[in-house]
């Protein structure tokens, strides 16, 4: 797409126009914004015209004293339609979707004016956005992609952190998935549509929405929120590590880095995917069918063979977490308190969560010493299950005897009851 | 035997012994095909003994407070020699003590025992069992767990629906708005030191009411009694009562052994309640009567008008050796036989119901 003269007059237009709000147009922070445009427009019979009016009553910006001319410019005070919405006033109208973006900007992008609402607020939104996928098509005259109204809305915008607003952690998917879950429109980018749907087949849509777990990733904490762009191969590790710093650790280790980045093949995607990572699995180490390291790995070669050994490695803690649980659970449901087995078995299932993690190395050595401490938590607790088992057959041999004991006495005594009442 | 008897002679000449051994060789217990029921009187006698015994030993080790509580208990079942055993069997001991104890009144109510002359009798016994779920109720809170620590805060919380004293009577409980170590503190004085002396107190009045006036014969079984010998109450009755505790206790080991008693998880007084909390089985039939009423009856909160008729049932049975005024010539009202088995039926279909989850 080329960028027409036209275009390019617009959006130095646009840029030209977007300053500061004037000084009548925003009231103080905190205090909700007092305009007759909202009181006109809520009167109006039209709904394309009164909506933005209604939603004005719980929008952020009116509800921090900035008038609708704050944007749109004109005189908020003026009771009269011609005076309120006269250009000579500064009035501007329905934005050209191209301008919006530097509409948006000539607030957030300035830090002393910013200032006034948050002390910590960030002013980087515009500069990220030109430098999105988003923002360099809509350079290119695509108007098309999202801009800033696009996903938190134009009117009654709500804060991100309000479980309201489109952009809200659990929410966000399906505003993205308003265009990136349309495949024809997608496909017009390269772009195959499906991503939202395989992302919803996640562990981490499921730790959103299962979970309710706030932190889990989204969309825009992989590709950024307004400097939206798909991370590079080189970057991919990079992005996954944020959350998941030791692997990266442990994959920056590993010979796999050099290895992945000859072949210009992306680190964390290659094994895990992109959008559909579903719960890794210790069943994926190996060469067969159906296993990770088979994809570039053949049997006989020196990799094929860390893989097996690390697959036994981890193959045999599994197993005795798994047998040994099962065992402390059996004396627990007897009746026995087994606080100490299970301190033990938790330190060994953190040790195995350490074991996966070495995975990233491609080293046995190191999966081994991480499973090593694994059996050595499950021998300990085992052995406090056997321990438990010993006071059981103890308690239930005392119970024998006494209850033997008992039984003589009685007989004892009914015998004596017999003989003095005969 | 020349030291006993030494011992006897001395003690007999100060304290003058002997009409004591006279009323005990003479005391005899009445034969009819009912005279099981005078068993469970003695049997709920030994699983009280028992909680004295078991209760003195855990207190050795026991804290009453909100942080060490748990801790203290988790002790004495994992590190104090046959500390599991004592805890087992206090706790099993409790249950089977009201057990016993509601089986003894229904017995005593169903074969008319309340009547003139032994409405002390039965009033003092109606205060023990009363006691007894005292006991009961104060205990659970004691090991500071999860459970009990919302159960307690449910059960508290019904008591602050009494019209005009609830909310005093509420942070009497409480030891203020809350469940807190202050409540534990307050439930462990209760449980070691009030209701122990009350109920030691009344149980030597019942059993000088019981030993004063001898065991009733139901009108209906007056002639077989008469036919029947009846047995001497030193030895014969005391070696039977003795074959029923050594059974009780066969049960108690059993259970101890078989099913110790739970501890559960340390109560988090900011934690969410766990689903499904319950009160002890023997508040269930009220507690599940309770759930089912409406929020409100005839305007009144549903709760209340549960527990005023609660309070109305409970006081109709006390009165029953009075309100039952036939009772009192020998022949009893078949109104308040009826009564009985109505309430028998109630108490054990909803408790059962409610321990089978058929209620929820």
């Amino acid at each position: 797409m080329k960028t027409t003269p036209l275009f390019a007059l617009a959006v130095i237009a646009a840029a030209t126009a977007a300053a500061a709000p004037a000084p009548n147009t925003v009231g103080a922070p905190g205090k909700h914004a007092q305009d007759t445009c909202t009181a006109c427009h809520l009167a109006l019979d039209d709904q394309r015209l009164n909506t933005p009016a209604k939603l004005a009553e719980h929008d952020i910006h009116h509800n921090q004293g900035v008038t609708c001319a704050g944007c749109h410019g004109g005189d908020p005070t003026s009771e009269d339609a011609t005076v309120a919405m006269d250009p000579a006033r500064g009035f501007k109208g329905k934005f050209d979707r191209q301008a919006i973006p530097e509409m948006c900007g000539s607030c957030h992008s300035d830090a002393a004016f910013m200032l006034r609402y948050s002390p910590n607020i960030p002013t980087d939104q515009l500069s990220q956005y030109r430098t999105s996928k988003h923002g360099q098509a809509l350079g290119k005259g695509d108007t098309n992609v999202a801009v800033c109204s696009s996903c938190p809305g134009a009117h009654g915008v709500f804060q991100v952190s309000d479980a309201r607003s489109p952009v809200y952690p659990t929410h966000i998917v399906d505003t993205c998935g308003r265009c990136h879950a349309d495949a024809a429109l997608m496909g017009k980018y390269g772009i195959k549509g499906t991503e939202v749907a395989e992302y919803k087949q996640s562990i981490h849509y499921a730790a959103l929405v299962n979970k309710n777990d706030l932190s889990a990733p989204t969309c825009k904490s992989c590709h950024g929120s307004h400097g939206a762009t798909p991370p590079g191969v080189s970057s991919v590790s990079n992005v996954c590590g944020t959350c998941h710093v030791s692997q990266r650790e442990r994959f920056d280790l590993s010979p796999h880095k050099d290895a992945f980045a000859a072949l210009s093949q992306p680190a964390c995607e290659s094994c895990h995917s992109n959008h559909a990572i579903v719960h890794p699995l210790d069943s994926w180490i190996g060469v067969g069918p159906n296993q990770k390291c088979g994809d570039c790995h053949s049997a006989g070669d020196p990799g094929a063979a860390a893989a097996g050994t690390i697959s036994s490695a981890l193959a045999g803690a599994s197993a005795a977490l798994s047998t040994v649980q099962k065992r402390v659970d059996l004396v627990r449901r007897a009746g026995m308190l087994m606080d100490e087995a299970d301190v033990k078995l938790e330190d060994a299932h953190q040790a195995y969560i350490m074991a996966q993690v070495e995975i990233h190395t491609v080293t046995p050595s190191r999966v081994e010493e991480k499973t090593k401490a694994v059996l050595a938590g499950t021998a300990a607790a085992d052995k406090l299950a056997a321990d438990a088992e010993a006071e059981i057959r103890y308690r239930r041999a005392g119970l024998f005897i006494s209850l033997c004991v008992i039984a003589l006495a009685m007989v004892a005594l009914i015998l004596k009851v017999r003989s003095i009442e005969r | 035997m020349r030291i006993l008897e030494s011992l006897w002679k001395t003690l007999d000449e100060r304290l003058e012994l002997a009409p004591l051994v006279e009323f005990a060789e003479h005391k005899v217990v009445p034969q009819h095909r009912h005279s099981w029921a005078y068993y469970f009187g003695g049997l709920t006698l030994f699983f009280f003994m028992v909680q004295v015994a078991t209760g003195i030993l855990l207190l050795l080790y026991y804290r009453p407070t909100a942080e060490a509580a748990f801790e203290s208990v988790q002790f004495i079942v994992t590190r104090v020699p046959f500390g599991w055993l004592i805890r087992s069997i206090h706790s099993w001991s409790a249950n089977l003590m009201i057990l016993s104890a509601f089986a003894h009144m229904f017995s005593v109510y169903l074969l008319g025992s309340y009547a003139k002359p032994r409405e002390l009798t039965w009033w003092s016994g109606f205060l023990l069992l009363l006691l007894a779920m005292g006991f009961g109720f104060s205990g659970y809170l004691l090991p500071w767990n999860e459970l009990a620590f919302f159960a307690t805060r449910v059960g508290t919380d019904m008591v602050s629906k009494v019209p005009f004293i609830g909310g005093w009577l509420l942070k009497f409980l409480r030891g203020g708005e809350d469940v807190t170590g202050a409540t534990l503190t307050r439930f462990f004085g209760f449980h070691v030191a009030v209701l122990p002396m009350i109920t030691t107190m009344l149980i030597a009045a019942h059993l000088a009411f019981i030993q004063r006036q001898g065991m009733h014969v139901p009108e209906t079984l007056e002639e077989e009694a008469k036919a029947r010998k009846p047995i001497r109450f030193v030895p014969n009755f005391m070696m039977r009562e003795g074959i029923v505790w050594l059974a009780g206790l066969a049960a108690l080991a059993a259970l101890a052994a078989f099913f110790p008693w739970e501890l559960g998880n340390k109560a988090d007084p900011f934690a969410s309640a766990p689903a499904g909390i319950k009160p002890e089985w023997y508040f269930l039939f009220m507690f599940e009567a309770l759930k089912l009423l409406p929020a409100h009856v005839l305007g009144i909160e549903g709760e209340l008008v549960g527990l005023g008729a609660f309070s109305l049932a409970g006081l109709i049975w006390f009165l029953v050796p009075v309100l039952d005024r036939g009772s009192r010539l020998g022949h009893r009202s078949r109104a308040f036989l009826a009564l009985g088995w109505l309430a028998l039926a109630y108490i054990v279909v909803f408790t059962l119901a409610s321990l089978a989850g058929v209620l929820k």
